[in-house]
C-alpha cells in the first residue's frame, strides 16, 4: 500500500512538472531555431537535431531601421506602467482597506461592505464594458496614447484587486493589535506605520503580487488606448505577427515577457517558504 | 498611580436606537491609588466594556472618569498613560520580545538606559530573560501572553494596569505564580491593579475589593469577605461560594423568625414589615454544621450524600422539599440518622425581590 502510494505520488509530480516544465523548454528550444528547423517536424535538441540560430533573438534588441522589431522600450515601458501602477494601488488601496476594516462608515443604507464591493465590482463587470468610458476619459484630459494615462487606467483597475486582498487581511488582524499600541502610547497614524503596516508586509507581498501579475499580463487595455507614440509589451508581441509567423522570435518574447513574473514567484515563494506568510496571525 | 473616578457611567453600543439596550447601566465608583480591584461576573456582563471605557478605547455614552480629579473623559487613549493586558496575547510579531516590551516606552520617548532598565527587570519578574533577542512570534502561547503583560507593567508611572482576564491561556500552576506576582508588583510599586476575571477564586485570592456585575449591572462592590457574607442580591450569593449559597423560599413568620419545613429559624434581622411576604432566607454552606450543643436554631434533616472533597467534607441533606449544603469538617462523623443541623443567627441574610434587606 505505502509503496504503490509512493510510485503513484511519484509518477503524478513527474507528470505535472513535466506537463509545467515542457512549454518552456518548447518555447527555449523553438528561440534558436530559424525557418527551416521550425517547419521540418518536431526537433528537440540543438546541435543533433537542428543547428540553433540567435536570429529569433536578434530580431528583438534591433531597431526597426535594422530590420528587427526593438522590444526593449515597450518592455521597460510595461514595467515601468506596471510598477507605478501597483505601487501606487498597493498604497491606496492599503490605506482605504484599513479604514473600511476598522472604521464603521454610513451612508444611508451605504455600509462598509457595499462600499468594499463597490471596490470589487469594479472587476466583475467585463472589461469591454469599461474601455469605451476609459477612451473618452483619457481623450478629455488628452493622456491617449501616454504612460500616464495607462498608469491611471492601471491603478483602476489593480486598486480593487489591493482593496479586495487587504481587507480580508487586516479583518483577520485582531483588533487587539491596534488597540494594544494605543494603549502603549501611539497616535492612531502612528499604531497604523509602526505596528499594524509591519504586521501585514504578507498580505502586503500577496496584494502586489497579483497586482503586478493583473498589470504585467493586461493587452486590453493597452491595446485599446495606446496608438504610436507609446507601446507595452503584449501589444508589441502581438505585433510581431505577419503573413510568415515568426515563432522564433514570438518565442524568445514569450521568455523574455515571462520572466519578471518568474521572478516575483520566487520572491513570494521564499517568503512562504520561510514561514512568513502562514504563521504570520495566531 | 492615579485615583481613578468614574461618575454616572453608562454605555450602549446602539444610540441611535429609540430604546437603546445598555451595555452598562449607569454606575459611579471611585478607585483608589495602589489597591487592587477585581471585576467579577458572567460573560458578557459588561466587564470589558467598564475596562475599555477607563482606558479610553470606548467613550461611555454618558458620564465621566477622573483620573486624580482630572477629567479624562475625551482624553484619547494614548493621552492617558494607561496599560491593558487582553485576554489573548497581542504581541507584536515583528519585532523581538526586547523591542516588544520596549515599545511602551520608546513610544513616551524615554531614555535609553531606562528602557533596558525597566524591561530587565520586568523580564526577570516574568521570566522572559533568555527569549528577550528572540522573535516575539516564535514563543509559545503561554509566554506571549506574559509579553503582553510585561508590556503592562513595564511602565512604572501609568494610571492603572488594567487586565482582562489576562491568565486565561496560562496554565494554572504558572498562573498561580503569576497571580501572586502581581500581588507582589502591587504591594511593592503601589500600581492600582484592575483584573476582570470570571473566576472567583481568582478575584476572591487576589483583590482588596471585588465589583460584581451582572447584566451590565454594578451588582455590589466590597470586600471579599462582606461579599461572602453578605451578599446584596441572591446572585451574588449564588455566583460567590463554592457551593453557591443556601437560599430558601419562605415567609416571615414574626419580627425576626422565618419558618423553614415548619421550623422557626431567627435571624438578626428586623423583618416586622415583610409578614406574610415571599422571602428568601439565603445563608453560606460554610456557617452550617452539625448540632452539638446548640438548643435553638436546629433543622432536622435526612442526609442525602456525603462527599468528601478533601480538605472539607460536603453534606448534602434534604428537609422536606429543600436541598441544604454543609461544608463540615473532613474529621467529623456524620450520624446516619436524626442529624440536625445549626443554622446561626447572625449568618443569616434575608432577601426580598432578591435583594438584601
Amino acid at each position: 500500500m505505502g509503496k504503490l502510494y509512493k510510485i503513484l505520488k511519484y509518477f503524478f509530480i513527474t507528470f505535472w512538472a513535466v506537463f509545467v516544465v515542457a512549454p518552456f523548454l518548447w518555447a527555449l528550444t523553438t528561440s534558436f531555431k530559424d525557418f527551416n528547423s521550425v517547419n521540418g517536424g518536431a526537433t528537440y535538441i540543438p546541435w543533433v537535431d537542428f543547428e540553433p540560430k540567435l536570429e529569433g533573438w536578434r530580431v528583438l534588441i534591433k531597431s526597426p531601421a535594422n530590420g528587427g522589431v526593438d522590444i526593449i522600450e515597450p518592455y521597460f515601458n510595461s514595467l515601468f506602467v506596471t510598477c507605478t501602477a501597483s505601487l501606487i494601488s498597493i498604497i491606496l488601496g492599503t490605506l482605504s482597506a484599513y479604514a473600511l476594516s476598522r472604521f464603521t462608515f454610513k451612508a444611508g443604507f451605504v455600509k462598509n461592505n457595499d462600499i468594499t464591493f463597490f471596490f470589487i465590482s469594479q472587476r466583475i463587470m467585463p472589461p469591454i464594458v469599461l474601455s469605451i468610458p476609459f477612451f473618452l476619459f483619457l481623450g478629455a484630459i488628452n493622456l491617449l496614447d501616454s504612460l500616464i494615462g495607462l498608469i491611471v487606467v492601471y491603478i483602476v483597475l489593480l486598486m480593487p484587486i489591493a482593496v479586495w486582498i487587504m481587507v480580508d487581511f487586516f479583518n483577520k488582524v485582531p483588533r487587539e493589535i491596534d488597540e494594544t499600541a494605543l494603549i502603549d502610547g501611539c497616535n492612531p497614524y502612528q499604531a497604523f506605520f509602526k505596528v499594524v503596516l509591519p504586521n501585514s508586509i504578507p498580505g502586503l507581498i500577496v496584494a502586489g503580487m497579483f497586482c503586478i501579475i493583473f498589470g504585467w499580463i493586461d493587452f486590453f487595455f493597452a491595446f485599446i488606448l495606446t496608438f504610436t507614440e507609446v507601446q507595452l509589451l503584449p501589444v508589441k508581441i502581438v505585433a510581431l505577427n505577419s503573413s510568415i509567423t515568426p515563432w522564433w522570435s514570438l518565442s524568445a518574447s514569450a521568455l523574455i515577457s515571462v520572466a519578471p513574473l518568474i521572478i516575483v514567484a520566487f520572491v513570494v515563494e521564499r517568503y512562504l517558504s520561510k514561514g512568513n506568510l502562514s504563521g504570520a496571525i495566531k | 498611580m492615579s485615583k481613578i473616578d468614574l461618575n454616572n457611567i453608562s454605555h450602549t453600543y446602539n444610540p441611535k436606537d429609540t430604546e437603546p439596550t445598555y451595555a452598562l447601566n449607569p454606575f459611579s465608583m471611585t478607585w483608589e491609588n495602589g489597591k487592587r480591584y477585581a471585576i467579577l461576573g458572567p460573560s458578557g456582563c459588561g466587564k470589558t466594556t467598564m475596562l475599555n471605557i477607563v482606558s479610553g478605547l470606548v467613550r461611555p455614552s454618558a458620564g465621566s472618569i477622573l483620573f486624580d480629579d482630572k477629567d479624562v473623559t475625551d482624553l484619547k487613549t494614548e493621552d492617558r498613560n494607561i496599560a491593558q493586558v487582553f485576554q489573548f496575547p497581542v504581541i507584536y510579531n515583528t519585532m523581538t520580545v526586547f523591542e516588544n516590551l520596549a515599545f511602551p516606552l520608546l513610544c513616551r520617548d524615554f531614555e535609553k538606559e531606562k528602557i533596558n532598565e525597566r524591561v530587565n527587570s520586568v523580564a526577570e519578574t516574568l521570566n522572559l530573560q533568555s527569549f528577550l533577542k528572540s522573535p516575539a512570534r516564535k514563543l509559545t502561547a503561554d509566554q506571549k501572553q506574559l509579553i503582553s503583560l510585561g508590556r503592562g507593567l513595564v511602565r512604572e508611572d501609568v494610571a492603572a494596569v488594567l487586565m482582562d482576564e489576562p491568565l486565561t491561556v496560562i496554565d494554572p500552576d504558572l498562573k498561580f505564580r503569576l497571580r501572586r506576582k502581581l500581588k507582589e508588583i502591587n504591594e511593592e510599586f503601589k500600581t492600582t491593579l484592575v483584573y476582570v476575571t470570571h473566576d472567583q477564586n481568582e478575584a476572591m485570592t487576589f483583590a482588596d475589593n471585588i465589583i460584581v456585575m451582572s447584566d451590565g449591572e454594578v451588582v455590589q462592590a466590597g470586600t471579599p469577605k462582606e461579599l461572602f457574607e453578605r451578599p446584596n442580591t441572591t446572585f451574588v450569593g449564588y455566583f460567590i461560594g463554592s457551593p453557591a449559597m443556601n437560599l430558601f423560599e419562605t415567609e416571615a413568620s414574626s419580627n425576626d423568625c422565618v419558618k423553614i419545613n415548619g421550623t422557626l429559624i431567627k435571624t438578626n434581622t428586623n423583618l416586622s414589615k415583610l409578614k406574610d411576604k415571599k422571602i428568601k432566607l439565603g445563608i453560606r454552606s460554610e456557617f452550617i454544621n452539625l448540632a452539638e450543643d446548640q438548643k435553638d436554631n436546629l433543622l432536622s434533616v435526612e442526609v442525602d450524600k456525603v462527599e468528601d472533597l478533601g480538605n472539607y467534607k460536603l453534606l448534602t441533606a434534604k428537609m422536606g422539599e429543600f436541598t441544604i449544603k454543609s461544608k463540615i469538617n473532613r474529621e467529623t462523623e456524620v450520624p446516619s440518622s436524626d442529624v440536625k443541623l445549626h443554622i446561626p443567627a447572625d449568618k443569616c441574610c434575608v432577601y426580598e425581590n432578591e435583594i438584601l434587606i
